[in-house]
């Protein structure tokens, strides 16, 4: 896509100049679409070509940590080892090397790398509110409620939604299943000695 | 109290994804300091896409017929549920109250949704170009709304790219095609004794 070509994204016709920009809605010259096209410098800039690690020519030089025959140029923000122009992966302004880069994607410590988030407090919460949301499923809350007190004390410390966003889905998921618990208890409880005054 | 690292630009919106709309994925899009975080939501798991205000290459608003589409399924019932209740008004002998009350809940059920489709104006599909992708960003469904949002970042890419005059565009274009290197480059045949004494090159048995 290192290309000026702007497609419309209706008929996928290449579009010309002459209606980027502008402030009001131009025709697709192939479809008559009304379309609006906001361009930007980067549309014209060419994809950098990746650089090669330079030789070290000079001895005591110091060298990249996984190429020792090539002259490091700055150290990794995650391990601090010396890099390489080749092992030098600039993330944002922030330089890492492939294996700081593999391990913070894996384990989230590089936030710009993540892309995915389990929602625990909202399944706990889910957990607590669906059952009785549904006809006949308070029955499931002997199972669910026990669930969801697991959840949110498993995961309370664990990261939620990216942006911003408080504990109050896991205190009410705590509050409903404890009662949802302290119900089945007390249900328990009242059969058991029901039966037992019955027997006696 | 800490500044927050997202702003909100929209409201959830559904994805054209799922079928069934319990399962069907919700995005929307917030302002971070250097990008636009796109978020998919099933609810329970959430997707992030960034888009850095550097390498953002175009934003495109396509005019789309959802807005006409809505009006047609929900004219229909609005007309027969206006007319149930013109009738039971209308009918002056025994008024029933009941029948009143039905007819009024059943029009407001189609009328609110329609007034608003009509409010909230146009439609559009706006699609986000960047060197390796085109996304479509489901929340700005709206024209009036993709037009704020963009007002609103047009400023943020330009600190980040600089501006871009009308003028300049086709200047460049001429440039980009009648540059030599304008081709893309094509990759680097290999060489075998190259890719033999490249100390880059993993290990392997040289016959």
């Amino acid at each position: 896509m290192n290309s000026p070509l702007v497609q419309c994204p209706r008929c996928r016709a290449s579009l010309l100049d002459g209606i980027f920009n502008q402030p009001e809605p131009s025709p697709c010259p192939a479809c008559s679409v009304p379309l609006q096209i906001e361009v930007f410098p980067a549309l014209f800039r060419r994809i950098a070509s990746g650089r090669d690690g330079e030789t070290v020519m000079v001895e005591g030089e110091s060298t990249c940590y996984y190429h020792p025959n090539k002259k490091a140029v700055l150290p990794c923000q995650g391990c601090g080892r010396f890099l390489c122009a080749l092992c030098d992966c600039d993330l944002n302004g922030q330089h890492f090397c492939p294996a700081c880069l593999e391990t913070g994607k894996a384990k989230g410590k590089i936030k710009n790398l993540e892309n995915q988030r389990t929602l625990y407090d909202s399944i706990a919460l889910a957990l607590t509110v669906l059952p009785i949301a549904v006809v006949f499923g308070v029955y499931f809350t002997f199972i669910t409620a026990p669930m969801a007190l697991y959840i949110a004390i498993r995961y309370w410390n664990a990261p939620r939604s990216i942006v911003h966003r408080t504990r109050i889905r896991y205190v009410i998921a705590m509050v409903l299943a404890t009662l949802q618990i302290a119900g089945w208890i007390l249900l328990i409880y009242f059969i058991t000695t029901a039966r037992s005054r019955h027997h006696g | 109290m800490a500044e927050r690292e997202y702003r909100r630009l929209t409201r959830t919106h559904m994805r054209r994804a799922g079928f069934f709309a319990a399962f069907a994925t919700r995005s929307s899009l917030w302002l971070g300091k250097d990008h636009l975080l796109s978020i998919d939501s099933t609810g329970y798991t959430e997707q992030y896409k960034r888009f850095y205000f550097r390498d953002i290459q175009a934003i495109l608003f396509v005019a789309s017929k959802r807005r006409a589409i809505w009006n047609w399924v929900l004219i229909i019932p609005t007309v027969l549920c206006l007319a149930w209740l013109a009738t039971a008004l209308s009918s002056s002998r025994n008024r029933d109250a009941g029948a009143i009350i039905a007819a009024a809940i059943s029009a407001s059920i189609f009328t609110v949704p329609l007034l608003i489709n009509n409010l909230l104006g146009p439609t559009c599909a706006c699609h986000l170009r960047t060197a390796v992708q085109t996304e479509e960003l489901p929340p700005l469904s709206r024209v009036r709304r993709a037009r704020k949002i963009l007002n609103r970042i047009r400023p943020l890419i330009a600190a980040a790219q600089g501006q871009l005059a009308p003028e300049d565009i086709s200047a460049r274009m001429r440039g980009w095609v009648e540059s030599p290197a304008a081709a893309p480059a094509s990759p680097r045949a290999p060489d075998p004794s190259f890719v033999v004494d490249d100390p880059n090159a993993p290990p392997r048995s040289v016959p």
